[in-house]
C-alpha cells in the first residue's frame, strides 16, 4: 500500500508482500525488512542485457517484510500513480518504487530520447499495482483526448500513461542555425487517449539550446 | 491523496496551476517568455525568436533590449501553455499604467502590452504599461515598502521607486583596518556590509531566499563605458561581437537574413 508523508517521503506498508524501489532509496523502516539489490531490475539475464545494451539502466532493490518502510530520493518531489492494466512510461531515473506485482521493461522510444539527451529508449511499467514517480517539483498531469493533442519539452517530460502515440515534433527551420530559433525547437507530441506527467522544470537537453 | 488531471477546459486562464506552473490562454494572440520555460502546450502554438522578420512591428512597440534579444521568443496563435523555470516558484503580477524593475534572469513572459526596456541597472529590466507578467523566485515574493535597505542577492525587483543605491557599512569601510579587511577578509565580515538602499515612495519586491537564481547571460553587462561591471562574464548569447555602441538587434540591416530578404 503505497501512501505519501508529506510530498517528497513514500511510505510503503507491507504485510510479507514485496516492492521494488531504487536502489538506495530507504530513508527509514520499522518492522522486519530484508533488501535485496536485484541485479538488471529484476527482468532475468534476458531484461539485464538489454537493459545494459541499451542504456536504460536502473538499479533497484527488493524489499520484502512486515511494517512500513519509508522511501526518498533527493528531495525529490514523488507522484503517486495507479495502474489498472494499462502501460506506464517513464525514464529510468524517475521511477521510485514499484508494486512487485508489475512488470517492468524496456522500450524503443524513437528519435525523441536522442534530443532529450538521455537515450533512444524509456522504461515501461505494466500490470495492476501502484508506482512511483520522481519529479523536480510536482508534476503536472495533462489528459491527452483525440481533440486535444499535447505537446510537451523534452526536458520537461516525466512520465505517460494509455493509449498514446507520440512523435517528436521539430520547429527547426533555416533560422535555428543562424542562431534566431524560437528556443523550443523539440516537441513531443502525444496523440490519442492517455495521461502525460510534466515537471515544472527542464532537465538540460539538446533541445534546449537550439 | 487525489491527483488532479488537467486537460484544456480545466486549466485556468492565464493563472497558476500550482506555485510551480503558469498557464497562459492563447487566442489568437501573442506573449513574450524567455527561451525554454515553455513546458508543454494544447493547440496550435508557434514559438519564433525575437529576429523573426514577420514580428517587427511588435518588437518595435514592446521589446526594447538587444541585450537581451537572443533569449526572448514571441509565443503566438490559439491555445493553453504552461510555463515553469527549474521548479522556482512563479508568480503573474499586474501592471497598471505603470513600471516595475526585475533581475532579467527572473523575468519569465510578459504580455506585449508592456513594453520591455534596459533599467539603467546592469542586470535588471523595466516593463513599463498596462499587462500582465510572470516571474519567477526562490521562495515566494515579499512586498516591502521603502525607506528600506535589501541585500542585494534578496532583490527581485521593485515597481514605482526610483532606482536604488549601494549603502556600505561606515564602520567597515572606515580607516586603514576597515581598508586592509576589505581587501583580505581577515578580521571577519559579517556579509551584511553592502545593501541597495531605496528611499521614495513605491513597492519593493523581495524574494525569501538568499540563494539567486543562476545568473544567466540575459543578465551579463557589455564592454563599454558607461556601464559600471562591465567585461565581466561573457556578452550577450551569440550575437556576434559587439561592436561600439549599440549592440545589435537581430534582424538589423546586417544580419543575414536581413541579407537575404528574409
Amino acid at each position: 500500500m503505497f501512501r505519501l508523508q508529506g510530498s517528497k517521503v513514500l511510505a510503503v506498508e507491507m504485510t510479507g508482500d514485496s516492492v521494488r524501489a531504487k536502489n538506495g532509496s530507504m530513508v527509514a523502516y520499522d518492522g522486519e525488512m530484508a533488501f535485496k539489490k536485484l541485479s538488471g531490475g529484476g527482468e532475468g539475464l534476458r531484461g539485464m542485457v538489454t537493459r545494459r545494451l541499451t542504456g536504460e539502466q536502473m538499479t533497484l532493490m527488493e524489499v520484502k517484510g512486515r511494517g512500513t518502510c519509508w522511501f526518498a530520493d533527493r528531495a525529490s518531489e514523488i507522484n503517486l500513480v495507479a495502474l489498472r492494466g494499462d502501460r506506464l512510461h517513464v525514464e529510468a531515473s524517475n521511477l521510485l518504487a514499484a508494486d512487485a506485482g508489475l512488470r517492468t521493461g524496456t522500450t524503443f522510444t524513437g528519435l525523441r530520447g536522442a534530443s532529450q539527451g538521455n537515450g533512444l529508449f524509456t522504461t515501461t511499467v505494466e500490470g495492476h499495482g501502484q508506482a512511483a514517480l520522481l519529479s523536480d517539483g510536482p508534476a503536472v498531469v495533462l489528459r491527452v483526448s483525440p481533440q486535444y493533442p499535447l505537446s510537451v519539452d523534452p526536458g520537461a517530460y516525466v512520465a505517460h500513461q494509455g493509449d498514446l502515440r507520440q512523435s517528436l515534433q521539430s520547429g527547426v527551420t533555416f533560422r535555428t542555425f543562424l542562431g534566431e530559433g524560437g528556443g523550443e525547437a523539440f516537441q513531443m507530441r502525444f496523440e490519442g487517449d492517455g495521461l502525460v506527467y510534466v515537471q515544472p522544470s527542464e532537465r538540460n537537453t539538446v533541445a534546449g539550446d537550439v | 491523496m487525489t491527483v488532479q488531471v488537467l486537460d484544456p477546459a480545466t486549466l485556468p486562464a492565464d493563472d497558476n496551476v500550482n506555485p510551480y506552473t503558469f498557464c497562459v490562454e492563447l487566442k489568437g494572440s501573442q506573449w513574450f517568455l524567455q527561451k525554454g520555460k515553455m513546458i508543454a502546450y494544447y493547440g496550435r502554438i508557434e514559438f519564433n525568436g525575437i529576429g523573426h522578420g514577420a514580428l517587427e512591428r511588435l518588437v518595435r512597440t514592446s521589446f526594447h533590449s538587444p541585450l537581451h534579444a537572443g533569449d526572448w521568443v514571441v509565443a503566438q496563435g490559439s491555445g493553453k501553455m504552461l510555463l515553469a523555470d527549474r521548479a522556482f516558484d512563479v508568480n503573474s503580477f499586474d501592471l497598471e499604467d505603470g513600471n516595475l524593475t526585475i533581475r532579467a534572469g527572473n523575468l519569465l513572459a510578459y504580455q506585449p502590452s508592456l513594453a520591455l526596456k534596459q533599467s539603467i541597472v546592469p542586470g535588471f529590466l523595466t516593463l513599463i504599461g498596462t499587462g500582465k507578467f510572470v516571474a519567477a523566485s526562490n521562495g515566494p515574493v515579499v512586498f516591502m515598502e521603502p525607506p528600506l535597505r535589501v541585500d542585494p542577492q534578496a532583490l527581485v525587483g521593485w515597481a514605482d521607486c526610483p532606482s536604488p543605491c549601494h549603502h556600505y557599512d561606515h564602520g567597515y569601510v572606515r580607516g586603514v583596518i576597515g581598508g586592509l579587511r576589505t581587501l583580505t577578509g581577515i578580521g571577519g565580515t559579517s556579509g551584511e556590509e553592502h545593501q541597495f538602499e531605496f528611499v521614495g515612495a513605491g513597492t519593493v519586491l523581495l524574494q525569501s531566499s538568499e540563494a539567486l537564481m543562476p545568473e544567466q547571460a540575459t543578465g551579463a553587462v557589455p564592454h563599454e563605458p558607461g556601464v559600471p561591471g562591465g567585461g565581466s562574464g561573457h556578452a550577450s548569447g551569440g550575437h556576434g561581437p559587439l561592436g561600439p555602441g549599440m549592440p545589435r538587434m537581430p534582424g538589423q540591416l546586417g544580419d543575414l537574413q536581413r541579407r537575404f530578404g528574409l
